[in-house]
C-alpha cells in the first residue's frame, strides 16, 4: 500500500535541484582530500590524515552514489577500501611511492566529476521575466465579425495584442500549439447553434488551457452565468459591451498575473526540514528566507518583508505561540499572516496555538502539493484584501501609505539582489487651472489619463501609485537611472501630445518628473529614494517644467 | 489502517539526510526524525519513538552496530524493528548485521523514489 505523497514529477525536480547543490560543492570537497592526500605523500601525522580521509571518502562514495555520480562514487569505494587497508595495516611499511599514486588517483577523480557534470540537468531560466516587456495576448472568440473586429480593433488601442477567431474549433487548432494570456469568448454561437458554456467541454485543448477565461454574451440567462462559473469564468460581460469596464477587468486579471513573487519567511530549527520547505516553495516560484534564530525574527521581518510566516510550534527555546505573539506585538505585523506547522495532531492544541495569533495550523508530514496550495491560497487573500485597502477608487493605483511600503520593499530587494532600483515623481504642470478652467470632472480625466499612459507604458513588473492630488510615484525595480530617465521621457512626450476635448475646447497637458536611483545614491532607504525623487520633481518645476530631472 | 510509521533516520551525512527526507516524506508519506550520530540518536529516541530505525553502519563517533547495541539495552527499543544502511552488501555481512539484531540491510546509494517502499516492507515483514 504505497502512497506517493507529492507528484513524482515535483520530487524529480526537487532532487535534480539538490544534485546541481551537490555537484557545485563538489569541486571544493575534492580540493580538500587533494590536500590530504599531498600532506600523506609528505608523510605529516599519517594516522590521522589517514582516518580523515577514510571519513570523507566514504561520505563521498555515499552521497556521490545517490547523487547519480555512480563512476565516481565507485572510484571513490576503491580509493576508500585502499585506505582502510592501510589503517588495519602498520603504515611505515608502505613505500612512499605508493602514496604518490594515490595522490595522482585521487586527482584523478576530478575529470570524472566533469564528465558528470555535463550530464546535469540545466535548470531552466523563468519565463516570466521575458515576458515582462510583451503584450498581454487576448484571443478573442466572437461568431460575429462585426462585433469581433470592433472589438479586437478597441482593444488593440488599450495595447493588447489581440488575435480574433470566428469559431471555437478554429481557436481550438491553435490552442494545440499556442496560448494565450487571457481568453474572452461569446457565449452564443448562431451559426453552429452552440453555446460555448454547454460545449466548451468538446474543445479539450480550449477548454483546460488554463488562462483566465471571460465570455461576453446578449442574453443574461441565469443558467449560462452558472455554466461559466463552473468553467472558472472570470468575467461575465453583456451586450452591447461596456468597452472601458471590460478593459479594467483585463487590466486587473493581468496585473493579477504580473504581481512579484510571493514572499514567505520559514522559522525552523531542523535545518534540513527548513531546507526542505523552502525547495518546495521555491519550486512554486516563490522568494523564500530561513530563519533559525527566532530571536531575530523582528529584525528579519523588516529586511526580508515576508507576506507570510511558516512556523514550527515547538522549537527548542521558543514555542510557536510565543514568537506570534512577539509579532502581533508589533503594529506594523498585526495582519502578516502566520501559519504554524506541526505534527500536533490534537485538535484542541491546534485551536490553542491558533489563538494566540496565528492564522492556520498545518499538520506534519504534509505533502508538496498541499504546502504550496495552502501558502499560495492565504498570501493571494491577503493581497486581495490588502489591494481594496490601498487601491485609489479614480485610477485603481496605489495609495500613497501602500506606495510608501512598496518602495521599502523594493529598496530592500534591490540590496538584496544587488540591482538598482529607481524610484520617480511624476506631477501635472499648472494642474490647478485645469481644474478652475473645466472643472474637477474634467481634471479627473486628465489624472486618469496619466495613470493608463503609465500602465501603458511600464513594465509589468514596474510598480504605480498615485501618491496625491496630482501627483505619481512609480517604482522601477531592476532598473538604472538612465533607463528610467528614457523611458520618463517617452512619457512625458507623449503625454504632451494627448489632446483632450471639454464642451469643444481642446486643450493639452505637460507633466514634471524627478528620478531618484539606488545606484547613485546607495545608502538610501526607501523613504530617502523617494524624498529624493521628490526634490528633482521640484527641481524640474524650477527648470520650467515639462521636464524631467535626476537626483 | 495503522498509523503512519515514525522512522528515525540515523545518518551523518546531511545531504542524504536532505535525500532520505524527501523520500520517506514525500514519496512515503513517513513521519521522520532525522539524526546525526549514534549519540543524538539514543537522545532523541525516547522522545519520538519511533516506529521502526534505520541506521547507517559507518558514522565517526558511535556507529551503526553500536548504536544497535546501546539502542536494545532500553526496554522501549528492544524490538524496534531496526534496518541497517550501508554500501558493502556481501551475503556473509548482510549475515553478520543481521546477527546483531538488524531485520534488514538496505543498500546504499539507494534510489529515492522506491525508498519508501522498500522501507515499508521490512516495517510490515
Amino acid at each position: 500500500m504505497s502512497r506517493k505523497a507529492v507528484a513524482s514529477a515535483e520530487i524529480a525536480k526537487l532532487l535534480e535541484q539538490q544534485r546541481a547543490d551537490y555537484r557545485a560543492r563538489l569541486p571544493e570537497q575534492l580540493t580538500q582530500l587533494q590536500k590530504l592526500a599531498d600532506d600523506l605523500a609528505l608523510g605529516k601525522r599519517r594516522q590521522a590524515i589517514l582516518e580523515e580521509l577514510h571519513q570523507r571518502l566514504h561520505k563521498l562514495a555515499g552521497a556521490g552514489g545517490t547523487f547519480g555520480l555512480n563512476t565516481l562514487s565507485s572510484r571513490v569505494q576503491s580509493l576508500e577500501q585502499q585506505v582502510k587497508d592501510w589503517l588495519s595495516d602498520p603504515v611505515d611499511t608502505v613505500d612512499a611511492a605508493i602514496w604518490r599514486s594515490f595522490a595522482s588517483n585521487l586527482a584523478q577523480l576530478r575529470e570524472l566529476m566533469a564528465e558528470s557534470g555535463h550530464q546535469a540537468i540545466a535548470i531552466l531560466p523563468d519565463a516570466t521575466e521575458e515576458a515582462d516587456e510583451q503584450a498581454v495576448r487576448v484571443w478573442l472568440v466572437e461568431d460575429d465579425p462585426l462585433v469581433g473586429r470592433e472589438l479586437a480593433q478597441q482593444l488593440e488601442s488599450f495595447n493588447y495584442e489581440v488575435c480574433y477567431f470566428q469559431c471555437l474549433s478554429d481557436a481550438e487548432q491553435a490552442a494545440h500549439t499556442n496560448c494565450p494570456d487571457i481568453l474572452i469568448m461569446d457565449v452564443m454561437f448562431e451559426q453552429a447553434g452552440e453555446n460555448a458554456t454547454k460545449v466548451l467541454h468538446r474543445y479539450p485543448a480550449l477548454k483546460d488551457i488554463g488562462r483566465p477565461l471571460l465570455f461576453i454574451s446578449s442574453s443574461d440567462d441565469f443558467q449560462s452565468r452558472v455554466r461559466a462559473s463552473r468553467l472558472g469564468a472570470e468575467g461575465y460581460f453583456l451586450k452591447p459591451l461596456d468597452v472601458p469596464r471590460l478593459i479594467n477587468r483585463l487590466a486587473e486579471i493581468s496585473e493579477k498575473r504580473k504581481q512579484p513573487p510571493q514572499r514567505v519567511l520559514i522559522v525552523d530549527d531542523d535545518t534540513v526540514l527548513a531546507e526542505h520547505y523552502r525547495l518546495i516553495l521555491l519550486s512554486g516560484g516563490m522568494e523564500v528566507e530561513v530563519l533559525q534564530q527566532p530571536e531575530q525574527i523582528i529584525d528579519r521581518l523588516e529586511a526580508f518583508r515576508p507576506e507570510l510566516v511558516l512556523m514550527d510550534l515547538y522549537m527548542p527555546e521558543y514555542r510557536g505561540q510565543d514568537l506570534a505573539g512577539v509579532i502581533r506585538q508589533y503594529e506594523n505585523w498585526a495582519g502578516l499572516p502566520i501559519v504554524f506547522l506541526s505534527a500536533e495532531t490534537d485538535l484542541n492544541v491546534q485551536i490553542q496555538a491558533v489563538g494566540t495569533g496565528a492564522d492556520d495550523f498545518l499538520t506534519k508530514p504534509i505533502s508538496g502539493t498541499h504546502l504550496l496550495a495552502a501558502v499560495r491560497v492565504r498570501i493571494a487573500r491577503a493581497r486581495q484584501l490588502s489591494a481594496q485597502i490601498s487601491r485609489d477608487s479614480l485610477t485603481g493605483l496605489l495609495k500613497h501609505a501602500a506606495i510608501k511600503e512598496m518602495v521599502d520593499i523594493e529598496a530592500a530587494r534591490s540590496q538584496r539582489i544587488g540591482k538598482p532600483v529607481t524610484v520617480a515623481m511624476l506631477d501635472i504642470d499648472h494642474f490647478k487651472t485645469v481644474n478652475d478652467t473645466y472643472g474637477h470632472a474634467v481634471g479627473d480625466l486628465v489624472i486618469s489619463s496619466v495613470a493608463m499612459l503609465l500602465r501603458q507604458r511600464l513594465r509589468r513588473s514596474d510598480i504605480i501609485g498615485r501618491y496625491g492630488g496630482e501627483e505619481f510615484a512609480v517604482i522601477l525595480p531592476e532598473c538604472s537611472a538612465e533607463d528610467a530617465c528614457r523611458l520618463l521621457e517617452d512619457i512625458r512626450l507623449r503625454f504632451s501630445t494627448v489632446h483632450f476635448n471639454h464642451e469643444g475646447r481642446e486643450f493639452s497637458c505637460t507633466l514634471s518628473a524627478g528620478l531618484a536611483s539606488s545606484r547613485e545614491l546607495p545608502n538610501h532607504g526607501g523613504a530617502e529614494l523617494l524624498v529624493a525623487a521628490d526634490e528633482a520633481l521640484y527641481s524640474a518645476k524650477r527648470g520650467g517644467r515639462d521636464q524631467v530631472q535626476v537626483a | 489502517m495503522s498509523a503512519l510509521p515514525r522512522i528515525l533516520y540515523v545518518e551523518d551525512e546531511p545531504d542524504i539526510q536532505t535525500v532520505a527526507r524527501m523520500a520517506l516524506e514525500m514519496v512515503g508519506g513517513f513521519e521522520v526524525r532525522i539524526c546525526s550520530s549514534g549519540e543524538e540518536a539514543l537522545q532523541e529516541a525516547e522522545d519520538f519513538v519511533p516506529d521502526m530505525i534505520l541506521l547507517d553502519v559507518m558514522m565517526p563517533g558511535m556507529d551503526g552496530p553500536s548504536t544497535l547495541e546501546a539502542l536494545r539495552k532500553k526496554p522501549a527499543f528492544a524490538d524496534t524493528p531496526v534496518a541497517f544502511m550501508t554500501a558493502k552488501v556481501q551475503p556473509a555481512e548482510v549475515a553478520h548485521y543481521k546477527s546483531l539484531g538488524a531485520r534488514e540491510v538496505i543498500a546504499k546509494p539507494f534510489d529515492p523514489m522506491t525508498l519508501a517502499d522498500q522501507v515499508r516492507a521490512i516495517w510490515e515483514s
